[in-house]
């Protein structure tokens, strides 16, 4: 794999920069794209959140100083991207951010993109109880596998802060899958 | 082992590996045990990540080229639009009910509730409390559902970084 610096690099230069964003979008579309999906839940917004944060990457990268990996900083314009898709979309309707996820939730019964058992729809549904932070560090750790340091670096919290905030989302969803 | 071994030690480990080593395991451990699911269900299109790469491409493309802009077109519409412009000015410019000016009673509250709603007046919390009397109230005055512990929790574990900072004591 291409170290960083020097994709960092190819991507600031003219000549380079088409090549470079290539290897980049091949590299990390599909974490990014799972990323992006445990937040948004539907295919299809997932698809137009990743194609707008490879676009504000493209756009951005002569800005990128190097001061956090290109990874996290992607993983953190994604995250916000996704974040704010979401309200948009609760803004356009007209309703909270906990009905518009609720009500995302349901249409996954129909989606023909979701496979999942009645155990991953009711993870869905209690993933969709907890609050921003504690489902963003959840679908991190627990399906993205990060380290807490990354997690930190992408969103900006102590590592203390991310434990906490882990270890009561899992509590919290541990309670729901065992409730009828 | 000798210590001269040890030296010669080729091996090296990622930074903090040790450090993390034990949260790690736990997080490992916790979730072979757990109720909750390894995987989410979710699936994507067939060949949706091989053709993205293009779909991207072409996304790209067409947010970079410049505009055409049909001017012909418009032109048929520049002398109505020039009209109804001219009107509306007209209208405007013509003072139908000559009066003083707006009162601060003319305004409804309606209107008034709006634009607090609406405009961020970069009040300090004490500049709101030098007109407002906090006297004889009461925190559900200013809320519609009871407040539960499980909530405050959430709340504090979103906003507050250092739980310790609150120095919140111990009564259990």
């Amino acid at each position: 794999m291409i170290a960083e610096e020097t994709l960092v690099k190819e991507l600031k230069s003219k000549d380079t920069q088409a090549h470079a964003f290539e290897v980049l979008v091949s590299t990390y579309k599909e974490r990014l794209y799972w990323h992006i999906r445990r937040i948004v839940l539907n295919h299809d917004d997932a698809d137009d959140v990743l194609q707008n944060t490879f676009i504000k990457v493209f756009r951005n990268i002569e800005g990128f100083k190097g001061d956090s990996k290109l990874f996290s900083w992607m993983y953190r314009i994604a995250t916000n991207e996704a974040l704010s898709f979401l309200k948009q979309k609760t803004k356009k309707l007209g309703i909270s951010d906990v009905d518009y996820q609720e009500k995302m939730v349901e249409n996954l019964q129909a989606d023909v993109y979701f496979e999942g058992d009645d155990i991953q729809l009711k993870l869905q549904k209690a993933i969709a109880t907890l609050p921003e932070k504690q489902k963003l560090v959840f679908n991190m750790k627990y399906f993205e596998d990060l380290k807490y340091e990354e997690i930190s670096e992408i969103l900006n919290i102590s590592v203390g802060g991310l434990k906490a905030s882990y270890h009561l989302a899992v509590k919290k969803l541990e309670n729901y899958l065992t409730q009828d | 082992m000798k210590r001269k071994n040890l030296d010669k030690n080729p091996f090296s480990t990622p930074k903090g590996y040790f450090d993390n080593l034990e949260d790690n395991l736990m997080d490992k451990l916790s979730k072979e045990t757990s109720r909750i699911p390894e995987n989410t269900g979710f699936t994507v299109p067939p060949s949706y990540f091989d053709n993205f790469q293009s779909k991207l491409n072409a996304k790209i493309k067409k947010e970079t080229e410049p505009k055409v802009i049909q001017l012909k077109s418009y032109k048929k519409f520049i002398g109505i639009a020039a009209s109804i412009a001219a009107l509306v000015l007209m209208a405007i410019g013509i003072d139908w009910n000559p009066k003083d000016g707006i009162e601060f009673t003319d305004l409804a509250n309606s209107d008034i509730e709006n634009y607090f709603e609406n405009h961020d007046l970069n009040l300090s919390v004490d500049e709101i409390a030098e007109v407002i009397p906090v006297d004889g109230m009461e925190i559900y005055d200013f809320m519609d559902t009871p407040m539960n512990e499980e909530n405050i929790l959430d709340y504090l574990n979103e906003n507050v970084e250092d739980l310790e900072e609150l120095n919140i004591e111990n009564n259990e």
